[in-house]
């Protein structure tokens, strides 16, 4: 017990003030946190990062943050005013020294903060492999009972119908009029390119893309990769790279504005 | 510089998407360490081991939260004294074997209810295998990080004392002078840091507006703690997400034994949280073979990179060896067993 008073007594006297600089330390991570979630809700940035139902939970957790804070904040200032900074009531055990994870989630959360997230693009597709066939998105097909008109469906609809039924000769000669964003694929021949779009099934650390190659009509010219486009032509099947598969005949390719929610689900 | 790009918004979706979870666990955590006397819970545990990991892998039904949540909560019981079958049961099985979880891979394989139960059923014994063999070393200090080992109580013997037992604070804790605890005839640390388990089992007693507080105070900690070490774990995982092509992750095969392995390599790399990896892991039914699939839905909730960082705040480097080990060659058996016999 000697010992330990010995100890204690310079302990308080010269970590008083490094103690409460790491108090608050500890309520700045937490505030900028509970700043950088919320502002990606609120500047739709939580698009990009999640699928949207899990959005509540980053935002709610964003608001809590901000509550904690809070209330850390008031504790702190009561505590101080009693003499009784107890930083250490309850000890710590970590990998990491306190003032470095504090650190760590504070840095982290100003480069959050500084950092737009941009949407995948062209490159991550190609390196994920655009494909239409191995998607089995997670919503099985159980609206499909061939109600939707060819015409309305998504690009995403396409590839799941393709999956239930895969014989390409099956939709030739139906209407596309789909969305998605340019891919100069290598493997396609010129006068080819493949419009796709990112599923994401719950973070963007599982998006992968799907799409269809794309057959440019006379007269039309390439995209350049990354462009978001309205295709709108009919269905046909080709042999592209042995393969029997489904494409798409433009008529018409019109440039859109990127969808403010670039994934589809 | 794409890349750049790529792997900052691969990092901050996974901590985006894992934060609500680790808070949610920190908040157990914290209601646990100060509403809730872990001793009456750690002594309900049965003596014999496998039971014991056997319903420390049961546990999880009353702790719905994925990996990041469940760290903060099995630190806390073996800092409580948990016997070391019930704790790694709990670590191994609790992010799978619970009904969030339960209820997520049930809405992803409607289609396929056998996934949902051969899920759990191989959590749940994975999970009781490993922490048996885990309770042949009695005394499991030597494999945890060094802070947490002096304040982990020496272990007791296998007949507890019946004191120790005892409802309400356990007064050989409270008092320095009492250190030893002369049950086990091993004399426990004396060392300042032991001042938590007392903190955690006095505290009890104490009003609730002084609980309130260190709870808080409790949160901030956990929170500041795991959340550097998560931060850390997604940095990596993020970084080998953009660097090795998915495309070769795949390609590693449809046959019945490279996909299985090359699923739990995805599952590690990937590190997405139990409570929805079921809905990734249906983007790959169509090209993966069933038992690849349960492997990576039984495999990534125990082991992958962002958790490796989360588990390395408890366990020396040398027991997660030994833990990647085991669920990894118990994981690849039964899911090859799955692959040869029901598909």
């Amino acid at each position: 017990m000697a010992t330990r008073s010995r100890r204690s007594k310079p302990f308080r006297l010269q970590d008083l003030g490094n103690v409460s600089w790491l108090l608050w330390l500890d309520i700045t991570a937490i505030l900028a946190w509970g700043v950088l979630l919320l502002k990606y809700w609120l500047t739709n940035k939580l698009n990009i990062l999640l699928h949207p139902d899990y959005m509540w939970l980053a935002y709610s957790t964003g608001a809590f943050f901000l509550v904690l804070a809070g209330l850390r904040t008031w504790q702190v200032v009561q505590l101080s005013r009693s003499h009784g900074i107890s930083g250490s009531t309850l000890q710590h055990f970590s990998l990491l020294p306190r003032r470095w994870s504090a650190g760590i989630l504070l840095v982290v959360a100003l480069l959050g903060l500084v950092f737009t997230p941009e949407p995948f693009a062209s490159e991550t597709a190609l390196a994920r492999g655009v494909t239409d066939t191995l998607t089995m998105t997670r919503s099985r097909p159980q609206a499909f009972r061939g109600g939707t008109q060819p015409g309305e469906r998504s690009l995403i609809e396409w590839v799941r119908t393709l999956n239930v039924y895969p014989e390409p000769d099956a939709y030739k000669g139906q209407d596309v009029n789909v969305e998605g964003f340019v891919i100069a694929s290598p493997d396609l021949p010129s006068g080819y390119f493949t419009i796709a779009r990112f599923v994401i099934t719950c973070c963007a650390a599982d998006v992968y893309p799907v799409g269809l190659p794309v057959k440019l009509g006379e007269g039309q010219t390439s995209y350049p990769s990354d462009t978001w486009l309205r295709v709108q032509g009919k269905m046909t099947t080709e042999t592209l790279n042995n393969q029997r598969q489904l494409v798409i005949a433009a008529t018409q390719l019109e440039q859109i504005e990127e969808p403010e929610n670039p994934y589809d689900y | 510089m794409t890349k750049l790009n790529n792997a900052l918004t691969l990092f901050f979706s996974l901590l985006v998407e894992a934060m609500p979870f680790l808070l949610l666990g920190v908040l157990f955590s914290s209601v646990l360490l100060l509403f809730v006397d872990e001793r009456k819970l750690v002594a309900l545990v049965p003596k014999n081991p496998a039971l014991a990991a056997l319903s420390g892998s049961l546990i999880g039904c009353l702790f719905p939260v994925c990996e990041c949540g469940n760290v903060p909560v099995a630190r806390r019981l073996l800092v409580q004294g948990a016997p070391s079958a019930m704790a790694i049961g709990f670590l191994l099985a609790a992010p799978t074997v619970n009904p969030i979880v339960f209820w997520a891979t049930y809405t992803a394989f409607r289609d396929q209810p056998e996934i949902v139960f051969l899920r759990l059923g191989c959590s749940l014994l994975i999970a009781t295998i490993i922490g048996w063999i885990f309770s042949a070393q009695v005394d499991l200090r030597p494999l945890m990080q060094p802070a947490i080992a002096r304040m982990m109580p020496a272990p007791l013997k296998p007949s507890k004392p019946s004191g120790y037992v005892g409802d309400g604070p356990v007064p050989e804790l409270l008092q320095p002078g009492t250190f030893l605890l002369g049950q086990s005839g091993q004399p426990l640390r004396f060392d300042g840091l032991l001042q938590s388990s007392a903190v955690s089992s006095s505290v009890l007693s104490k009003p609730l507006a002084v609980r309130f507080q260190l709870m808080l105070e409790n949160i901030l900690q956990e929170l500041r703690e795991l959340g550097g070490v998560l931060i850390i774990g997604a940095a990596i995982a993020s970084i080998l997400q953009v660097t090795i092509p998915r495309e070769w992750v795949l390609g590693l095969g449809q046959d019945q034994i490279t996909s299985i392995l090359a699923m739990m390599l995805l599952a590690t790399i990937v590190s997405i949280c139990s409570t929805v990896d079921a809905f990734f892991a249906l983007s790959f039914a169509s090209i993966f073979t069933t038992g690849s699939l349960l492997a990576f839905l039984v495999f990534g909730p125990m082991i992958d990179l962002k958790n490796i960082a989360l588990l390395l705040s408890i366990f020396r480097g040398r027991a997660i060896v030994y833990l990647f080990a085991i669920a990894g060659q118990l994981t690849f058996v039964l899911a090859l067993l799955v692959n040869i016999y029901l598909s």
